[in-house]
């Protein structure tokens, strides 16, 4: 791997970063709804309104404010959450467990699944098998989220007894050791499973088509003619060049998926960083907010990055320089 | 059966008066419970499952009025007086009270021998630092309502506490509970009362108090709280623990209740009672409670006094007077509230039973008297929607009456739209307007950039808690949830101040009749619904004390 590059790719991240926080910071600004009004909540005076302004810097010129928050993020202080008085950082890394997991489970599933379901499809292209699952796809694909999340509850949940509504854990068992792990893993089979639904769905597609494609080529057609199975031949040669468009838009759906995670978290009750995006920007908690999305921003600049060498890692044909 | 039920009625009855008869009648109304709510006798052990809406961020109820906050927090605190569902006050903190001088001092005994949840004693000091240090400068209520009739606190022994007034003040013993004056440890708390530290005072997250449940943990996804063996009502709390969970989603809390998961929500949305009351496996009980104060009132409000450039629909008494004949209350109360609550009949709620008005004369829903004064107002129908100003007062001829309807997302929105239609009959269109607290505030409080809005006034349990603000034209400001219509009238003023220095609340009642007369002349608001809200548990458990909001659990229990 191309040190140079990674290095001129890891610069190229600040000033991403640094323009979407501009640009946050001044749709934050633009946000109509006063911060220290909500602070307050249901009352409070004028000279309470004042004080909190002057507290949190709110009264200082917009560019000030800006080039403090500026400074102070690059010295590695996210700052101090209005609402709640603890640190940005602290309230951010409390959460990040919960979501990396919900996020990580929903990401191995649907590419997993997602590539598997497409190589069946594609093993009889326009059979009955592969209609099926392209207009399951298609459905799948546009159902939105928190409908499907309460589909879920609904059905699988209430039905069968099999899995709980809400929440990471058991609310009146205290497990520890496996039977801790165990109950997570239940309870992270709903949101899990819908939060992927839509990607398993963009997957198949991808993976299916490029498979086909992959399938029809003249290095495929050779193994078969030297005796390889179909199946052989696609798993053997087809399936590694398949993979790399489904590489690239993994790594870009990372994004979706978090804002997916949003509303998964809000309706299953999910203690993560979705949940905290909601009330932040219900609350105009601008520090918080800020720090959510230079997170958020910063881990899609990332993972952009990590696409494009795993691209590389799956072509030996692809160089960087 | 039945007979079984009513041996377990009277075992609770006498248990409940046994603990000092905080656990009052909770049927206030007779429908107001059903299912097997409160027959059984209590079980000592079990944990309950609450469901919270949101993490609070904060469990110190002394220094916030936020609903999130206190309904997290109140169960390991204490106020110096509860109150019992006849609005009577009942002890807690204070053993008892003598009101001296007509109202302008209470010397309250406090109940000896109670302790911390870390073991120190309670004492005077703690509460004369509760109100001065934190009540009084950061609870919201608290400091509009004692804070401007300027209360001075004295403490000449450990046991007692004296609150003094330079004039007589009547609604105290009303304002001294869990939610409006929570007491808090002074050796904790000392270092976090000002407004700079305040937010990030580390005890803020693991509090301290007198009640009956106290902190285990609290999580991002929980709070967990345990028994208190020291609380001061001997035998109580019956169960072992409260775990409250945090479930953003209304309709998720509802499933997680039905699939067992949880025990309590605490308020069931609209589409879904039907279906909750018919489950045998739920206990429901309809309470005018809720974590933002008690008796709320659903409210819409004119602008009265719209800033520099902006149409004063509404400073005629004739267009107020033709909306409120052109909405039909009732129709839209059965349609956005199914059936919780009831259609407003006087300004101040009517939960406020010595201060409500009955008989009034509000005006009624017809169509074509509503036209007439519009006809007669100088808005005329000129065809075409809206009807156009030709000689309105202050406002511009060809002018259309196009106006705004601010509210928040849900119920508020869904009664825009019924009330949208209803107005568009008469010739008013209204749009409406969904707006989040923070830009609603903005919007109708700070910078009065509105026609009409709606708001949910929570009159709490004196007229003076939270019914003064709506009318009171000192109120006018920039603060949330005050005299949103900037309504004026200095008879009202006077009457509020002559009806809060009126210790005796039979001689408030008149006081309060000539000032709901007064409100109903000049209409600066459409009371339209007494809001209330279904609460919905297990079954199995039963004590739940409705109208103690803040210590509803205090003497519950479940079946094991």
């Amino acid at each position: 791997m191309n040190r140079r590059y990674v290095l001129r790719r890891l610069l190229q991240v600040l000033p991403a970063v640094a323009s979407i926080l501009i640009v946050t910071f001044a749709v934050v600004q633009a946000a109509p709804g006063d911060p220290v009004v909500a602070v307050a909540g249901e009352s409070g005076n004028e000279e309470y309104y004042a004080f909190m302004r002057e507290k949190f810097g709110l009264d200082r010129p917009v560019v000030e404010q800006f080039w403090t928050y500026a400074t102070n993020v690059l010295r590695g202080d996210m700052g101090v959450s209005f609402v709640q008085g603890q640190e940005v950082v602290s309230l951010i890394l409390e959460r990040v467990p919960a979501t990396l997991l919900l996020m990580g489970s929903a990401l191995l599933v649907s590419t997993v699944g997602g590539v598997a379901l497409g190589a069946l499809a594609a093993r009889r292209p326009f059979g009955p098998f592969d209609l099926g699952l392209s207009t399951g796809a298609l459905i799948g694909y546009a159902l939105p989220s928190f409908w499907l999340a309460q589909l879920a509850m609904l059905t699988i949940a209430f039905r069968t007894g099999w899995f709980p509504i809400q929440g990471m854990t058991d609310a009146r068992a205290d497990y520890s050791g496996l039977a801790h792990y165990l109950d997570i893993a239940r309870h992270l089979v709903l949101p899990s499973l819908v939060l992927a639904a839509s990607e398993v769905a963009l997957i198949t597609r991808i993976a299916r088509t490029g498979i086909l494609a992959e399938m029809d080529s003249d290095y495929v057609r050779v193994a078969q003619a030297k005796g390889l199975s179909s199946t052989g031949a696609l798993v053997h040669h087809a399936l590694r060049n398949a993979l790399l468009p489904v590489v690239t838009v993994v790594g870009t759906r990372i994004g979706f998926l978090f804002s997916g995670a949003v509303l998964v978290e809000t309706v299953f009750g999910w203690p993560g960083l979705g949940r905290l995006v909601l009330s932040a920007a219900q609350t105009r908690d601008h520090p918080l907010l800020l720090g959510m999305v230079l997170v958020v921003a910063f881990s899609l600049v990332l993972s952009n990055l990590l696409t494009d060498l795993l691209y590389a890692r799956v072509d030996p044909r692809i160089r960087y320089r | 059966m039945k007979k079984r039920l009513i041996v377990a009625a009277l075992a609770l009855s006498l248990v409940a008066s046994a603990c000092g008869g905080d656990d009052d009648d909770n049927n206030a109304a007779p429908d107001a419970q059903s299912g097997p709510t409160t027959t059984a006798a209590p079980v000592r052990g079990g944990t309950i499952v609450v469901a919270i809406s949101s993490d609070p961020g904060s469990l110190n109820p002394a220094v916030t009025s936020n609903g999130g906050v206190h309904t997290a927090s109140e169960m390991m605190f204490n106020g110096l007086v509860g109150w019992g569902a006849d609005g009577k006050p009942t002890p807690e903190l204070a053993e008892s009270w003598t009101i001296e001088g007509n109202g302008t001092a209470y010397n309250f005994k406090l109940r000896p021998g109670v302790k911390w949840h870390d073991g120190r004693d309670f004492t005077s000091d703690d509460v004369k630092f509760s109100f001065e240090r934190a009540l009084l400068r950061l609870h919201s209520r608290t400091q509009a309502s004692l804070g401007s009739a300027q209360v001075a606190l004295e403490t000449p022994n450990p046991t007692t506490v004296i609150f003094r007034f330079p004039n007589p003040y009547a609604p105290l013993l009303q304002q001294l509970n869990v939610t409006e004056a929570p007491i808090i440890p002074k050796h904790i708390y000392e270092g976090c009362t000002d407004l700079a530290t305040v937010a990030g005072c580390p005890a803020n997250k693991t509090p301290v108090g007198t009640g009956p449940f106290k902190l285990e943990s609290y999580t991002v996804q929980e709070i967990k709280m345990v028994r208190n063996p020291t609380y001061f009502r001997a035998g109580q709390p019956y169960l072992d623990g409260m775990t409250q969970r945090v479930i953003p989603d209304p309709g998720t809390q509802l499933l997680a209740l039905e699939n067992r998961e949880i025990d309590w929500v605490g308020s069931v949305p609209g589409p879904d009672i039907e279906r909750v009351k018919a489950n045998r496996a739920l206990g429901t009980a309809t309470s005018p409670r809720g974590s933002g104060g008690g008796n709320c009132t659903t409210t819409m409000i004119f602008n009265m006094k719209p800033p520099e450039g902006r149409t004063p629909f509404f400073a005629d008494l004739r267009t107020r007077q033709a909306v409120w004949h052109a909405i039909n209350r009732e129709q839209a109360f059965r349609t956005v509230s199914f059936g919780q609550g009831k259609v407003s009949a006087a300004p101040i709620n009517s939960g406020i039973t010595f201060a409500t008005a009955t008989g009034l004369n509000l005006p009624t829903f017809d169509a074509n008297r509503s036209k007439t004064l519009l006809d007669q107002a100088g808005w005329k129908d000129e065809g075409g929607g809206a009807r156009t100003a030709r000689g309105v007062a202050n406002v511009p001829d060809g002018t259309r009456f196009e106006i705004d309807w601010h509210g928040f997302a849900g119920d508020q929105t869904t009664y825009g739209e019924q009330i949208r239609s209803q107005l568009t009959a008469v010739g008013i269109t209204l749009q409406v307007k969904t707006e989040d607290n923070a830009t609603f505030s903005r919007n109708v409080f700070a910078q009065r950039q509105f026609d009409t809005g709606v708001a949910s006034y929570c009159n709490g349990d004196d007229p003076e808690i939270g019914f003064r603000r709506q009318v009171d034209s000192r109120q006018i400001s920039t603060t949330a949830f005050s005299n949103g219509a900037g309504y004026s009238n200095p008879d009202v003023d006077r009457l509020l101040d002559t009806a809060s220095r009126e210790p005796d609340p039979a001689k408030r009642t008149p006081i309060y009749r000539q000032l709901q007369e007064q409100l109903v002349r000049d209409l600066p608001y459409v009371w339209l619904t007494e809001s209330a809200g279904l609460r919905a548990f297990n079954a199995s458990c039963t004590g739940f004390n409705h109208e103690n909001t803040g210590l509803f659990a205090e003497a519950a229990s479940c079946k094991k």
